[in-house]
């Protein structure tokens, strides 16, 4: 936003080039989730949003996944163009990633899912379209509207929630054993101290004494 | 056999997604003039970073730290990978060649091509070391890792944002809070409506009741009544308050291939 004297000109800087760039990271979104429905890795989104299709997978309802991605992919769309940059996790992520496959899913379609070469094929349309929605959305309000819509309210929030992640993990490993409970709390102290966000240190902590001393299975 | 198509798979969805995350990432940078792709927090922590290579560099580790505990607990990368560790990393190594911003991290062209790579190598790493774990370990990420993931969903995510809506204006607070209620009751979970909410409120709060905003409302009611239709909450309303469901609404939802009772 600060360059305004440097050269902006050519296919890299082009309207139309940017369906291309998100018609490639569609067909990777999607190809990821196609990696986790068959292998269970792979799937480019946070562990909460990943649990939301885990769910329908597990017990056939898709319809908090399916609701859940497309409304955020509803609202990044409409937002992208306006404030000129497309929230990637949002729309792509959660929508093309977890939304869309929800739906598919739910109505019974697992084709895109199973097959490699298809998942590639059905994001990259998918983010064809979702480029070309936002580049036209743009030509008609960029000059209309001034309005960020709320964009940074809802980041805010977002950063916000995701603080609660850490001390979440280290009370569900207390509730799950004493030597996991242990290992959360030793390790999400380690990850404060430097300055590492705790999530990964309650993580990585409960894993470690989980391996040492398994929790019981009843 | 899994593992080698998991690796083979991975390198090629790890190029594609790097190479959309650069070119997009580069554009953030000549946003609003060209569409970019990516998150407000990831061009703002680029801009932390002050075109130095080592910061993004240990900026883009931490957070492979925390995927790697997530792809192996869960089998889900966590949204770090595309808005942090693969922008940044593309960013340090261009940056360890040529310290001049403008003609590297802001290039879309460079930085498209240097995350693909980065992307290989980064989401091929992580998926198929999360491959190889123990089965004691997944018991410690599925009984830690999904009853907190399950609360961070409900309720605190609805409340974070119910909070901030309230707190953004009383326009987006009152829209927050009745697209927020409704779309609990509709989609199981708060936090879309209170999006929408947030967006409308703003929306009207910035530039008035224009055909832009109209048409906004428009497409959210409209999406409130397909996705209640579609998730049978009107025949289970009916069931509540103790009255019977029409046939002709068994009918119409058995025409769009739902069953309700």
């Amino acid at each position: 936003m600060e360059t305004t004297n440097q050269q902006t000109k050519g296919f890299w800087y082009s309207e139309w080039a940017f369906p291309l760039f998100v018609a490639f990271l569609s067909a990777g979104i999607f190809a990821g989730t196609h990696l986790y429905y068959v292998y269970r890795v792979g799937a480019f989104n946070d562990i909460a949003v990943v649990a939301m299709l885990e769910a329908g997978l597990k017990g056939g309802s898709f319809g908090a996944a399916a609701a859940f991605g497309a409304s955020f992919l509803f609202a990044r769309v409409l937002e992208g163009p306006l404030v000129g940059i497309l929230d990637i996790g949002g729309s792509l992520q959660t929508g093309v990633g977890i939304g869309i496959p929800a739906m598919l899913l739910g109505a019974g379609i697992t084709a895109p899912l199973t097959s490699f070469p298809l998942a590639l094929l059905t994001g990259a349309g998918l983010g064809l379209l979702i480029g070309g929605v936002i580049i036209l959305i743009r030509k008609f309000t960029i000059n209309s509207a001034n309005s960020t819509f709320g964009a940074d309210v809802m980041m805010g929030a977002g950063n916000a929630a995701g603080r609660y992640l850490g001390p979440l993990i280290v009370i569900s490993a207390i509730m799950a054993s004493i030597p996991v409970g242990i290992g959360a709390t030793i390790g999400a102290a380690v990850f404060y101290y430097y300055k590492k966000p705790i999530a990964g240190g309650a993580i990585l902590g409960a894993m470690l004494l989980g391996a040492i001393f398994p929790i019981a299975t009843q | 056999m899994d593992t080698f198509m998991i690796v083979v798979e991975s390198i090629i969805i790890g190029a594609l997604v790097g190479f959309g995350v650069g070119a997009g990432a580069a554009r953030m940078f000549h946003a609003p003039n060209v569409q970019g792709m990516g998150a407000f927090r990831t061009f703002g922590e680029l801009n932390a970073c002050a075109g130095d290579p080592i910061s993004h560099f240990s900026f883009g580790l931490g957070f492979l730290f925390n995927s790697w505990a997530s792809v192996v607990g869960a089998g889900a990368l966590t949204q770090d990978v595309e808005h942090r560790i693969l922008p940044n990393w593309a960013a340090a190594v261009l940056l360890s060649k040529n310290k001049n911003v403008e003609e590297t991290l802001h290039n879309p062209k460079k930085m498209a091509f240097a995350g693909a790579a980065v992307g290989a190598v980064v989401v091929t790493l992580l998926n198929s070391t999360a491959a190889a774990i123990p089965v004691s370990m997944q018991l410690v990420a599925t009984e830690v890792l999904v009853p907190a993931a399950n609360w961070l969903i409900n309720p605190i995510m609805p409340i974070v944002f119910w909070m901030a809506a309230i707190d953004a204006g009383q326009r987006t607070g009152l829209w927050g809070t009745v697209l927020g209620g409704l779309s609990h009751l509709i989609m199981g979970n708060a936090v879309p409506g209170i999006v929408l909410g947030i967006l409308i409120g703003k929306g009207v709060d910035d530039s008035g009741w224009n055909r832009l905003t109209k048409t906004m409302v428009t497409a959210v009611v409209l999406l409130f009544v397909l996705s209640g239709f579609f998730r049978g909450f009107d025949a289970a309303l009916l069931h509540s308050i103790d009255v019977d469901v029409p046939q002709w609404l068994i009918d119409l939802h058995k025409f769009f291939g739902s069953v309700v009772k």
